[in-house]
C-alpha cells in the first residue's frame, strides 16, 4: 500500500473499495511505529485510532453518511487541544495537561471523519523554528537526519513528509507552519487572520497567530481549507468567507497576474546561494506560466523581525502568566510555600527559549521601555499593513523564498540568537499584517529542500491556491528515502 | 483644601451571564468553584467572548453620568501575578490609542457640588481568597473562583470632593442611579466597592484601597483626613503610598507596596476586537434610557401635585417608583404616593420583603380606590395590605376573607340594595300593594352581606328606596 | 546596551528565577541590542491599526451553565476549593 498518497487520492482510493480505513490506518501506524523511533515527529498516537478506523469502515459498508475525509489519517500540533487528551505543546509545564474542550478544527475535522492519529512534535509552546526547543527532544529532517525539519510544527511538517499520515495541522506565528513546510518539502498555508478558529489553540501570540493546513500537495490544503475556516461563534476574531470552495478552479492558472518578487526578501543579506537561485529560477516558472514578475520594495521589511520578536515576547509573556501551577499543572504541594517563590519555583520548568522570551517579554512593553521597543513594533506593523494594501492595489501576488537558507545542522544556529531570528525573516510579514501565505515545495538542492513563498491579500486564499497549484504542476520532485 | 477622588467597582448585576463566557454572573448562590467553566478559568486554548449585554449597560452608566461615549471600544491586558485571577492578567481597558473606555469626562452633582467622573471602564472582577490556617506555617490561600469574570465597571472621578459628607451623599445617588438604570443591586454583598485617594493641603496624594462597602468608605476618609491633619499639625511629611483599611480596627495602614505592583506590561487584548458603537445603538440606548431620578422626582411634583418630599422619597428608589407607576391612573396620583410612602415602604424595608412580595400596582390602585369609596377603612387597609404582600390575592377577596367590608356604611350598603332591587324587581313591584315585603328584601341584603348588613340601616334605606314610610 | 542588572531584575519581576542567569541574560541582551533597529524605522507618527467587530456580532446575554465538572481538572484543591500557596 503507498502511504504516500495525497488526501484527494485517499478518498478515490477508499471510494473505489481499494483499501479500507482500517488497512490504511493499521499500516500508518505500523510505518509509525517503524519510522518515527528515529524522526520523533510524534509526541503521542491515538490509541483508538484503530477503533475509530472501524467505525468509519462500517460506516461506509453500511451506506450511511460519511463526511469528505473517509477516515483519513491527520495529525495534530500538540498546542492544539482534543477533549480529554494530553495538550502539552511539548512542555514540561503542562506534562499532565490534559484538555477539557476540542479545538473547532479537530471538531470540525472529527464530523468530516476524519481520524486524529497522533499529537506531534514541536518547539516548546511554538517559540522556535528547528524544533530543538522541544521539552521532548527535536525531530529529525526525513531528507537527511543530521539536519532541523524547521519549526515550530516541525513534527507536523515530517509527519507528513515521511508519510506517516495524510496531512496535519500546525500552527503558524511567525512562519511555524511554512519554515517546516520549507525544509520537509511539504505544502503549508497560513490563512488570513481569523480565517481559522483559534478556539482550542493555545496562544502563543495571539495576535498573529493562525491554525493552518500541512499537506503533501496544493489541493490537499484547499481540501482541509474547506474544512477548517470560516466564522466561530468561539471565536471572536473569525471571519465570514461564506462558505469559499478553495478547490474549485484551482487550476484555473495564473496567466495574466501581477506578481510582486519582495526586493527585501529576495535579496537579504542572509540568503544562501542555493535558495537565491532557486527563487530566480520559480521567477522564470511563473513567468512562463504567463504571470507578469516584477520586483517591489517594502520598507518596513528589515524592521519587521525585530518587530515580530517585540510582539510575540510580550503577547507570550502574557498568555504563559497562567502556568502558575496554582490549578493545573505538574505535582508540585504549594504547601510551605511563599505565593511569589512558588511561582517562580513552578515556572523553572519553562525551557531555555521560553525563559528568554519571558523575560524580553517582562521588558519590552514595561513603562520605561515600551516607547523604545513595544510601541515602535505596533507602529512598524501598522506601517507594514498599510504599504502591503498599496502593494495588493497593483499586484495580485508577492513571492518570496519561504526562507532564506535550506535546512541546517542540529546546534548550528542555537548559539547564535541573531542568526537564529533571521531565519523568520520572510516569513513574519505574512503574520504582522495578517495575509495568507503559503510555502510551495520547489527544489531539493544537494539532498535538501527549499519552498517557494507565495503571499496574497486578506482572504484572497482561493486565488493564492490557484498560483500555488500552478506553480506547483511545474515541478517534479524526488521522493523523499526514509 | 482638602481633595478626596473615589474609584469605584460596581459589579453589573442585573446581567444574565460573565462578561466573557456564559457562567452566571450572580455567583453568590453557588457552592465554591462550580459556576466555572474554561473560559474564567483561563484554561489554555479558552478565549473570551464578550457579552454584548455588559457593553450596552456599561454605556447607559456612561451617558447617565453625562459622559463621552467612544465610537469603538478596545480591551487591554493588565498583567499580574495574584492566586484571584485565573490567567494571570485582567482584561480591563485604557485609554491608551485615544479613548476607548466605555465612557470618559462625566459629571454628577452632589448638591451644590458637581464632581467630574474622569472615566468610566468595564472590566472583569477576580475571584475571591479566603485565607485559612492559624499558623504562619500552615498558612493557605484558598481560591473560590466563582467570582472570576464577573462584569464589573469602575468609575474613576476626579479629586473633586472635600468633605466624607460629600462622598457619603455622591455614594448614595449614585447607587440610586444604578439601581434606577436596572444594571446593578447595590444592595448585594460585595456588588459595590471603591477605593480612595485623599490628600490635604500641600500633601502628597495618599491612596487607600480594600474598603469592602460604602459605609466604611466614609469612615476610612474621614480616618484618613484626620491622621493626615495631625501628621501637618506635627510637621511630619505626608508620603505619597498606598494604604488599606483595616475593617477590625477601622483605621488605614501603610501598605508596603513592591515595586513589581506597577507594573503591568498593559497591552491590547487581541482576543477581542475593537467594538463599534454606532450613533444608531448609542441613540437606541438613550431612547431606552429608564427616565433620571431627578426628572422623575419633577414630573411627580409638576405633573400630579404631590409635594416634593414625597417625590423625593419615591423617585429615588427603583422599586417603589415602578410600583407608583404601574399603580397610579393619574387620577389619584397623590394618595397611591401617599400610601406608598407611609404604609408599605415600612411593609417592605428589606430586600428580602420585597422579593417575597405579591403586591402589585393593581392592588394599591385597588386599596387607594376602596379607601375612597368609603368600602374600607384606614386601619382595615392596612391589614388588607398585610395580607396581599403575603398571598397576592384580589383586594374584593380580601376583604371577603378577613370580613374587612363595612357594613354599616350607607354607600355600600346602598349599593347592595341597589343590586337587590335590580334581582328582585317582582318583590319591589308587589311592595307597593303589600309593605311587609321589605322584610323580604331585608333577608335578601343580609344573605348579601353575609349577615354583615346593619339591619336598622338596612330597613331604613330600603324603606326609603321604596318610598315606604 | 541594556545593562545585565536590569534584565536581572526584569526576570524577578517575570516570575524567572535562574541559578545560573548569565547566559540567558547574555543572549537576552543580544536580541534587545538587535531590536535597536526599530529606532530607524521612522513610524512615530504612525496610528496603530487593529482588528474591528460590530457590536450586534458579540455573544447574546445567556446564562449557559458549565456542563463538565471542571474542578476534576484542575489540580491542588482542598474541598471545593483550589489551592494556592500563602500571600506574604
Amino acid at each position: 500500500m503507498n502511504l504516500g498518497i495525497s488526501a484527494l487520492n485517499y478518498v478515490n482510493g477508499i471510494k473505489n473499495n481499494e483499501f479500507t480505513v482500517e488497512e490504511f490506518i493499521s499500516e500508518s501506524l505500523d510505518h509509525i511505529k517503524q519510522v518515527d523511533e528515529k524522526l520523533h515527529a510524534f509526541l503521542r498516537i491515538n490509541d483508538f485510532a484503530i477503533k475509530n478506523a472501524k467505525e468509519i469502515d462500517a460506516k461506509i459498508k453500511s451506506n450511511q453518511n460519511v463526511g469528505k475525509c473517509y477516515g483519513m489519517p491527520i495529525s495534530i500540533k500538540d498546542n492544539i487541544c482534543i477533549e480529554g487528551s494530553k495538550t502539552t505543546c511539548a512542555s514540561k509545564v503542562l506534562e499532565n495537561f490534559i484538555a477539557p474542550h476540542t479545538s473547532t478544527v479537530v471538531s470540525r475535522l472529527h464530523s468530516e471523519d476524519s481520524i486524529i492519529i497522533g499529537k506531534t512534535n514541536m518547539d516548546e509552546f511554538a517559540m522556535g523554528l528547528s524544533t530543538e526547543f522541544s521539552a521532548y527532544g527535536p525531530s529529525k529532517n526525513p531528507w537527511n537526519n543530521d539536519f532541523v525539519p524547521g519549526g515550530s510544527s516541525g513534527g507536523s511538517g515530517v509527519s507528513v513528509a515521511a508519510n506517516e499520515c495524510i496531512a496535519s495541522l500546525g500552527s503558524d506565528t511567525g512562519g511555524s507552519i511554512r519554515n517546516p513546510a520549507s525544509f520537509c518539502s511539504v505544502v503549508g498555508l497560513k490563512p488570513t487572520y481569523g480565517l481559522v478558529s483559534r478556539y482550542g489553540l493555545v496562544s502563543y501570540s495571539n495576535s498573529i497567530e493562525q491554525i493552518g493546513p500541512m499537506t503533501k500537495t496544493v489541493e490537499d490544503s484547499a481540501f482541509l481549507l474547506n474544512i477548517i475556516s470560516g466564522i466561530d461563534p468561539n471565536d471572536n476574531t473569525t471571519l465570514d468567507n461564506k462558505n469559499q470552495d478553495y478547490l474549485s478552479d484551482i487550476d484555473a492558472g495564473i496567466d495574466g497576474k501581477k506578481i510582486g518578487i519582495v526586493t527585501e526578501m529576495a535579496n537579504s543579506d542572509g540568503l544562501s546561494t542555493n535558495v537565491l537561485d532557486a527563487t530566480n529560477d520559480s521567477i522564470k516558472t511563473f513567468e512562463k506560466l504567463g504571470a507578469n514578475c516584477e520586483h517591489v520594495s517594502l520598507q518596513m521589511v528589515p524592521y519587521t523581525v525585530a518587530a515580530y520578536y517585540t510582539i510575540t515576547s510580550t503577547e507570550a509573556g502574557s498568555n504563559l502568566a497562567r502556568y502558575d501551577n496554582v490549578r493545573y499543572g505538574y505535582e508540585l504541594d504549594s504547601s510551605g510555600f511563599e505565593f511569589n517563590s512558588y511561582i517562580s519555583q513552578a515556572r523553572s520548568k519553562l525551557g531555555p527559549e521560553v525563559i528568554r522570551r519571558m523575560i524580553l517579554g517582562g521588558f519590552v512593553p514595561s513603562a520605561g521601555h515600551a516607547g523604545k521597543y513595544f510601541s515602535k513594533a505596533l507602529k512598524v506593523k501598522s506601517k507594514l499593513i498599510t504599504e502591503i494594501k498599496h502593494v495588493f492595489e497593483k499586484f495580485d501576488f508577492l513571492i518570496s523564498p519561504t526562507v532564506p537558507i535550506q535546512p541546517f545542522k542540529f546546534g548550528e544556529k542555537i548559539n547564535d540568537p541573531v542568526s537564529f531570528m533571521m531565519v523568520d525573516f520572510n516569513t513574519v510579514t505574512a503574520n504582522l499584517t495578517g495575509i495568507p501565505a503559503i510555502s510551495v515545495p520547489y527544489k531539493i538542492t544537494n539532498g535538501l529542500p527549499i519552498g517557494i513563498q507565495i503571499m496574497a491579500n486578506n482572504l484572497e486564499e482561493h486565488s493564492m491556491l490557484q498560483a500555488a497549484y500552478a506553480l506547483e504542476k511545474t515541478v517534479d520532485l524526488p521522493e523523499v528515502q526514509i | 483644601m482638602t481633595k478626596i477622588g473615589l474609584e469605584i467597582h460596581c459589579q453589573l448585576t442585573k446581567l444574565e451571564s460573565k462578561l466573557f463566557c456564559s457562567c452566571k454572573a450572580n455567583y453568590r448562590e453557588f457552592e465554591p468553584n462550580t459556576n466555572i467553566c474554561p473560559i474564567c478559568m483561563g484554561i489554555p486554548g479558552s478565549l473570551p467572548l464578550l457579552n454584548k449585554s455588559a457593553v450596552e449597560k456599561a454605556t447607559l452608566i456612561a451617558m447617565a453620568l453625562d459622559c463621552r461615549t467612544p465610537d469603538k471600544i478596545a480591551f487591554f491586558r493588565k498583567n499580574y501575578f495574584y492566586p484571584d485571577l485565573p490567567k494571570n492578567f485582567q482584561i480591563t481597558q485604557l485609554n491608551a490609542y485615544g479613548n476607548t473606555s466605555i465612557g470618559w469626562e462625566g459629571k454628577i452633582s452632589v448638591g451644590n457640588v458637581k464632581i467630574r467622573i474622569r472615566r468610566i471602564q468595564l472590566e472583569e472582577d477576580p475571584g475571591r481568597l479566603i485565607y485559612e490556617g492559624a499558623t504562619e506555617k500552615t498558612k493557605l490561600t484558598l481560591v473560590d473562583y466563582n467570582r472570576a469574570g464577573t462584569p464589573l465597571v469602575e468609575i474613576v472621578t476626579e479629586p473633586d470632593f472635600e468633605t466624607p459628607h460629600q462622598v457619603r451623599e455622591f455614594l448614595n445617588i449614585l447607587s440610586d442611579l444604578l439601581e434606577n438604570l436596572n444594571v446593578s443591586d447595590p444592595g448585594l454583598e460585595g456588588a459595590m466597592r471603591a477605593d480612595a485617594n485623599v490628600s490635604i493641603e500641600g500633601g502628597s496624594k495618599v491612596e487607600i484601597k480594600n474598603i469592602g462597602s460604602f459605609h466604611d468608605l466614609e469612615k476610612a476618609v474621614h480616618f484618613e483626613i484626620t491622621r493626615q491633619q495631625s501628621l501637618a499639625e506635627r510637621k511630619i511629611e505626608i508620603v505619597q503610598e498606598t494604604r488599606h483599611w483595616d475593617d477590625g480596627r477601622k483605621i488605614t495602614v501603610s501598605a508596603r507596596t513592591k515595586e513589581e505592583e506597577a507594573e503591568y506590561r498593559y497591552h491590547l487584548e487581541a482576543d477581542i476586537p475593537w467594538v463599534r458603537i454606532n450613533d444608531g445603538t448609542k441613540n437606541q440606548l438613550q431612547i431606552h434610557m429608564p427616565e433620571s431620578i431627578s426628572s422623575k422626582k419633577e414630573r411627580y411634583v409638576s405633573k400630579y401635585g404631590i409635594t416634593p418630599q414625597v417625590a423625593d422619597i419615591l423617585s429615588s428608589d427603583r422599586y417603589f417608583s415602578e410600583l407608583f407607576e404601574k399603580a397610579n391612573n393619574e387620577t389619584n396620583a397623590k394618595d397611591i404616593a401617599n400610601m406608598i410612602t407611609t404604609d408599605i415602604m415600612g411593609l417592605l424595608d428589606t430586600r428580602e420583603k420585597r422579593d417575597a412580595s405579591k403586591l402589585k400596582g393593581d392592588h394599591i390602585t385597588d386599596l387607594v380606590e376602596y379607601i375612597k369609596s368609603n368600602k374600607i377603612t384606614r386601619a382595615s387597609a392596612k391589614l388588607a395590605l398585610d395580607e396581599v404582600i403575603k398571598n397576592g390575592k384580589r383586594l374584593s377577596e380580601i376583604i371577603e376573607d378577613l370580613n374587612l367590608g363595612h357594613v354599616s356604611n350607607e354607600d355600600v350598603l346602598s349599593g347592595i340594595i341597589a343590586e337587590v332591587l335590580d334581582e328582585e324587581a317582582k318583590a319591589v313591584e308587589d311592595s307597593k300593594q303589600n309593605p311587609d315585603i321589605v322584610n323580604f328584601l331585608v333577608g335578601k341584603v343580609m344573605q348579601k352581606t353575609r349577615g354583615k348588613a346593619d339591619p336598622e340601616l338596612t330597613l331604613l334605606l330600603l324603606k326609603k328606596h321604596l318610598d315606604i314610610d | 546596551m541594556v545593562s545585565e542588572e536590569e534584565i536581572a531584575h526584569v526576570a524577578k519581576l517575570m516570575k524567572i528565577e535562574l541559578e545560573d542567569h548569565s547566559s540567558h541574560i547574555k543572549r537576552v541582551q543580544k536580541m534587545l541590542e538587535y531590536f535597536d533597529i526599530l529606532d530607524n524605522a521612522n513610524v512615530e507618527s504612525e496610528e496603530i491599526i487593529v482588528q474591528e467587530t460590530d457590536l450586534d456580532k458579540l455573544r447574546d446575554d445567556k446564562y449557559v451553565p458549565y456542563d463538565k465538572d471542571l474542578l476534576k481538572f484542575l489540580n491542588s484543591y482542598q474541598g471545593k476549593y483550589v489551592k494556592a500557596p500563602k500571600l506574604n
